[in-house]
């Protein structure tokens, strides 16, 4: 299954915005280990997960095409 | 009130008389007179908000000019707070400006913002940002969120209900501070004048439309916005149970609001990469703390060298620069300088150690 990443930040440098073919991930908590292993930073930065514009609180189900947003907090001014 | 004054936008359609007495009667705090603020009270002073706090408790430096468009170069040295006040006064004689030129805590911060009716968050820290966060909510006050990072920024409408749903908070999005050195601040990233200059003025036009009910607010909703290609993200943030909010006084009184960006024992562990930026730094000292016998030898003109033996003599005889990054072979010795440093300096100056010392960054320090 492909879906579209789009990152925010600090995560920007690491993971760019790219169509990212997820295999047989299918929801948001597999998908976070799967990015985690693929983006091994991931780790050790605090970031939230946003699927088609929306929050994701809980584990969600992923569909074809998706677009998840990845976004750090930003605290500069 | 002078209506000629503000003729341009009362005449607007969809704006008007009333909504400039929206904003006559309104009381907008701006919280950071810095890249953020200054724009932001600029455009807020300017549009007839009746009543603006400007709280900061720093003063003007040189490196603020290129971004903090209120100050000008004589006003180096100077409260902000005095500054933007009396600049903005200038500007609009008709609206009342309060200056609070403290550092918000948790013993005063509550009383404070009870005196306002918006907030506009534009500090440059996290423990900052979840100080006023939880009072906002507490007190139940509408929080614009303004924050920026690199060349990228952020804005949000916190604590104001839209039609659909309750009103949510920041910590439904980030319920915990991230920890130190995970996010990267202005002072060690950079940021380019302008970007702070647009969100700032962007949080500015978000406070009008609440004030005034125009349009749609950013409630509920978190922008990203992307200055080297113009893209805008808008993320819908729902409530998530997900973390501890202070539900009263008392409870707010008890929480932790220590300084994510600093290690709790005053000084920080840097990597080269934060040692590069560093040495960027208008007030920088590199010191080397090693015996003078040791190797690989170091460019005296670029590392002052301070073995341990001498460090207390070195610290009586004082130096001016604000940021003191210490090195050893192995980043031990430098933790126990630094700690040393930290005992004599307190907050006065930025006390960093390389961690794991020359031997781990052996490539950095050969490099011709």
């Amino acid at each position: 299954m492909e879906i579209e990443i789009i990152s925010f930040g600090k995560i920007a440098e690491f993971v760019s915005n790219q169509k990212i073919d997820i295999a047989e991930t299918t929801d948001t908590d597999n998908l976070k280990i799967h990015l985690e292993t693929l983006f091994p930073e991931l780790k050790a930065i605090k970031y939230k997960f946003a699927l088609n514009n929306q929050l994701v609180q809980a584990n969600s189900a992923i569909e074809q095409n998706d677009i998840l947003a990845i976004m750090p907090p930003f605290s500069g001014g | 009130m002078s209506a000629e004054r503000y003729n341009r936008q009362i005449i607007l359609k969809g704006f008007g008389e009333a909504a400039q007495q929206q904003l006559l009667k309104a009381k907008v705090l701006v919280i950071g007179a810095g890249g953020l603020g200054c724009p932001a009270l600029q455009y807020l002073a300017a549009a007839g908000v009746g009543h603006l706090g400007i709280v900061d408790d720093d003063t003007v430096s040189l490196s603020n000019l290129h971004r903090q468009i209120l100050f000008t170069t004589p006003d180096i040295g100077k409260l902000k707070t005095e500054v933007a006040a009396k600049r903005l006064q200038e500007m609009n004689p008709q609206i009342g400006i309060v200056t609070h030129p403290i550092r918000l805590q948790k013993g005063n911060i509550l009383d404070i913002l009870s005196r306002y009716d918006y907030i506009l968050d534009g500090t440059d820290n996290f423990e900052s940002r979840y100080l006023i966060n939880d009072a906002c909510a507490i007190l139940s006050k509408p929080l614009i969120f303004a924050a920026v990072s690199g060349f990228e920024g952020q804005l949000a409408i916190f604590n104001a209900a839209d039609n659909l749903a309750g009103s949510t908070n920041y910590r439904d999005i980030f319920p915990v501070p991230p920890d130190k050195g995970e996010i990267p601040n202005c002072a060690e990233n950079g940021v380019l004048g302008v970007l702070p200059g647009i969100i700032g003025t962007m949080a500015a036009a978000e406070t009008i439309k609440l004030i005034t009910k125009t349009g749609e607010p950013l409630r509920n909703k978190i922008l990203n916005y992307n200055l080297l290609t113009h893209q805008q993200y808008i993320i819908n943030i729902s409530q998530s149970s997900d973390y501890v909010l202070p539900k009263s006084v008392a409870e707010f009184l008890n929480m932790e609001y220590q300084d994510t960006c600093e290690a709790p024992h005053g000084y920080e562990e840097i990597d080269t990469i934060a040692l590069s930026k560093l040495r960027e730094q208008e007030s920088v000292i590199l010191i080397d703390v090693r015996e003078k016998h040791e190797v690989p030898v170091l460019d005296k003109q670029v590392f002052t060298q301070v073995p341990m033996s001498e460090l207390n003599a070195f610290i009586t005889k004082g130096f001016s620069q604000k940021h003191v990054v210490l090195i050893c072979q192995h980043g031990i010795r430098s933790v126990a300088a630094a700690e040393t440093l930290q005992e004599k300096f307190g907050n006065s100056k930025k006390i960093y150690s390389l961690k794991g010392g020359i031997v781990k960054s052996r490539d950095y320090f050969m490099r011709p």
